[in-house]
């Protein structure tokens, strides 16, 4: 009889060594009911950063990545440490280590059992770069993303929000749920798995790579010589929105160019002259040019909630650009109930949490607690891992 | 070595373009039989978009399909027919999963909707990865995934510290936040399944997932009430931290000090003996004051340098530094990727030997090795009589009616 309550991942224990490049991943099981214990000194670990409020444990991504896990504290210098976490090790189905936790990788190793280790770095485990440093920013620049955005003339730039740890956490949570599957359905395994952030990044390049490798051209930042003129972010009365109405998407440019005309834009006429049938020119810093300076005339006296409204009434692809601050009141994510508000008892307050990531037809995703303290669950030790971690 | 894991698992894969594509890629090279089922006549944009081998446009020649699409199988059919719908029904009756990356409603049109679906199927796990998901007032925005940037903050959040939003220069979103999403998704459903017996509908928003990806960010807004700084390639808790313009025509290294003994080392190595000297920059505090100036003494460093250089001396001296490669000198001179066999070489009749990317990891220290992308309609006969034990006399009359495009 199955059970009703019961979760993707239930009866799963996730050993946690992570820092910024993997704690995503780790997550991503536990809101699907994995068990996901962070091992870290009894202070706590150097992923945690400075608390972003009294009582919050950490810092906002500390928060963010880590809510739904629990945290054991242990002295991991010491013997006895080493010998509950060998302990933890055994009773878990994966573990998934970072940083200077792989350090702890032959003692993790040793343990018998047919389960998943995850070493999660940012160049890999060998090579001329193992004993390199990385960084978001390093990292991002070696695997080639900084490289596609930016404007020409000015320096290339890295994707904002720490993107190098979400893209290598996707490959860790993914790579460790099929090694899992060989585990668990083939009766393989063990399994050592090992990422490399700076591969991950280069696996992100959408097509660079293969116009390269085919064509022997390189994408330059800015979109020239690439992007048609209106794919741009470009200004209205109250912020920016984001356009795209190349050749390629007829429906949308012949919708921008009769929505100009209806209103008696300039626009309206001159974006149905021959040189805007040509995609090549369309693609030329002076075509992009002009067109942002048409554009910007048309949409000064439009907000972004009025263009998106005519976005969706004449099926022009058009969206606005979006602060995080705006993301609350987006009228999708309201109707949808998408942030949700988890207590934090410790903060004594409640924190805006972004909601999941799919929506499963079955109640499995939850979000059951907020990132955990140092060693919160230490009692829960006792008994539950094995005699031997009791006594210590 | 071939990566059998999911060997009996089979997709109906009707996804298209990127991002769909691109989740269901890793099934196929885990051995997974991922059929698509793809239409000659409405072809996915990304076989008919570049680039293509020597600039020469055709439907099996896109180098973009192929690094979305390796491993799978291709079943080429008009989907608007009766006809055609009868066969894919036919083929979801033997299928683990369903994906799906159309628009709101487009697969309840093609007589495919999830109840549709579950009533041929009914343990199926069913993906649908649309925009801003399937209900709610702007479920039909049409979008791309600059579009999905600019909605979810990522585009706001990424620019120049000094300008205005500029966003990724590539459909990010497509590449990395979606498609990995929804594989660890529908593998998690592939465990339910086996414990339950049920499947289950997986909805996901493209705009729902991305969000994630800045939960950081949403939370520092909840909690401070400001929208978060955009500061480009600098760091509001470490300096220097930025690109530097190095010798030759638009070389770059990044360079990241991370603590303060980093620092020391490194105006040590540019020989900056004053700044080096200066306690007023022996903290990071001290050096976001001044971090025009502390740039400025790194970049004299670095222009006399090329990208390499900087990055070797830097890193040999414990200083977190990397080139900002571009396609080519990531794809012809990192040591590091050469050296870990990233880059895969495979055969095709139209792309000829052409470059792929491995999955990014490395598994019991070996390659997971890819097999080659399909053309149009490759499997269309081996599937309907292999799989379906449709005769030949059958699949000649689809054929002949046009169900059945290649």
């Amino acid at each position: 009889m199955p059970n009703a309550t019961e979760r993707p991942y239930d009866g799963l224990r996730v050993i946690d060594l992570t820092h910024r490049l993997s704690a995503y991943a780790t997550r991503l099981f536990a809101d699907l009911g994995a068990e996901v214990i962070r091992v870290e000194p009894p202070r706590g670990r150097g992923d945690r950063g400075s608390p972003a409020l009294p009582g919050l444990g950490g810092d906002v991504c500390f928060s963010f990545l880590n809510a739904n896990k629990k945290s054991v504290g242990l002295d991991l210098a010491g013997e006895t440490g080493r010998e509950v976490l060998a302990d933890l090790v055994a009773s878990a189905q994966v573990v998934v280590l970072e940083g200077e936790e792989a350090a702890l990788l032959p003692l993790v190793l040793s343990v018998p059992g047919a389960r998943v280790v995850t070493m999660v770095s940012h160049f890999g485990l060998d090579g001329p770069y193992a004993g390199y440093l990385g960084s978001d920013l390093v990292t991002q620049s070696l695997g080639g993303i900084t490289w596609m955005s930016g404007e020409p003339g000015a320096p290339p730039l890295r994707i904002a929000g720490g993107q190098a740890g979400f893209v290598a956490s996707l490959y860790a949570a993914t790579a460790t749920a099929l090694a899992l599957y060989d585990v668990e359905v083939n009766g393989g395994g063990p399994h050592l798995i090992d990422i490399s952030a700076q591969e991950a990044i280069a696996h992100s390049l959408q097509n660079a790579l293969q116009v390269w490798d085919l064509e022997g051209r390189i994408s330059m930042r800015g979109g020239e010589g690439t992007r048609d003129a209106t794919e741009q972010v470009l200004a209205c009365k109250d912020g920016h929105v984001f356009l795209a109405s190349p050749l390629g998407m007829p429906l949308s440019w012949k919708a921008l160019v009769d929505w100009m005309a209806e209103e008696g834009h300039p626009g309206g006429e001159r974006l149905k002259a021959p040189d805007w049938m040509d995609r090549r020119k369309r693609t030329t810093r002076a075509l992009r040019d002009e067109f942002r300076t048409l554009f910007e005339s048309f949409a000064a006296d439009k907000t972004k909630a009025e263009m998106r409204a005519e976005a969706l009434k004449r099926r022009l692809i058009m969206a606005p650009v979006s602060g995080i601050a705006d993301l609350p009141a987006d009228p999708q994510l309201v109707f949808r109930r998408y942030f949700s508000e988890l207590p934090h008892p410790a903060a004594g307050r409640s924190l805006r949490m972004p909601g999941a990531p799919y929506r499963l037809s079955e109640p499995v995703w939850k979000l059951d607690r907020p990132a955990p303290l140092p060693g919160e669950h230490n009692g829960e030790l006792s008994g539950r891992v094995t005699p031997r971690a009791a006594a210590g | 070595m071939k990566a059998q894991f999911l060997k009996g698992i089979r997709f109906a894969d009707l996804t298209w373009a990127g991002a769909g594509p691109f989740s269901t890629k890793i099934f196929a090279d885990f051995g997974a039989d991922v059929i698509k089922v793809e239409s000659a006549s409405r072809a996915d944009p990304v076989r008919l978009g570049g680039p293509f081998r020597d600039g020469i446009p055709g439907l099996n020649r896109s180098g973009y399909f192929a690094s979305r699409n390796t491993g799978k199988r291709s079943v080429a059919l008009n989907l608007k027919s009766d006809e055609g719908r009868a066969v894919v029904h036919d083929l979801i009756r033997t299928a683990d999963v369903v994906s799906n990356n159309f628009g709101p409603g487009a697969m309840d049109r093609l007589g495919l909707g999830y109840e549709e679906v579950r009533r041929i199927r009914p343990d199926v796990i069913y993906l649908s990865m649309p925009m801003y998901g399937e209900d709610g007032p702007l479920k039909n925005l049409l979008g791309v995934g600059m579009t999905i940037s600019a909605v979810t903050g990522l585009m706001s959040l990424t620019g120049y510290h000094d300008g205005p939003p500029l966003g990724p220069g590539t459909h990010f979103p497509d590449h990395a936040a979606n498609p990995y999403h929804a594989a660890f998704a529908v593998l998690a459903a592939l465990r339910h399944r086996r414990r339950t017996g049920r499947g289950m509908k997986i909805d996901l928003a493209q705009v729902e997932s991305t969000i994630n990806c800045v939960g950081p960010a949403v939370l520092e807004q909840a909690i401070t009430g400001q929208e978060p700084a955009r500061v480009g390639n600098r760091s509001l808790e470490h300096a220097p931290h930025n690109v530097f313009r190095c010798q030759g025509e638009d070389r770059w290294c990044a360079v990241t000090v991370l603590n303060d003994a980093q620092w020391e080392s490194l105006a040590r190595v540019i020989g900056a003996t004053e700044l080096a000297a200066d306690p007023g920059l022996a903290t990071a505090a001290g050096r976001l004051a001044r971090v025009d100036e502390v740039e400025a003494a790194v970049a004299r460093w670095t222009a006399e340098r090329d990208a390499e250089t900087v990055m070797e001396t830097l890193q040999a001296q414990g200083i977190p530094a990397g080139v900002v490669h571009d396609p080519r000198s990531l794809m012809e001179r990192d040591p590091q990727l050469r050296h870990r066999g990233y880059w895969q070489r495979l055969d095709h009749p139209e792309l000829k030997e052409a470059t792929y990317t491995s999955p990014p990891f490395r598994l019991d220290g070996e390659r997971v090795a890819l097999s080659r992308p399909p053309l149009i309609g490759e499997h269309t006969d081996a599937v309907l009589s292999d799989i379906l034990g449709y005769d030949a006399a059958r699949i000649a009359a689809l054929r002949a009616a046009g169900t059945i495009e290649v």
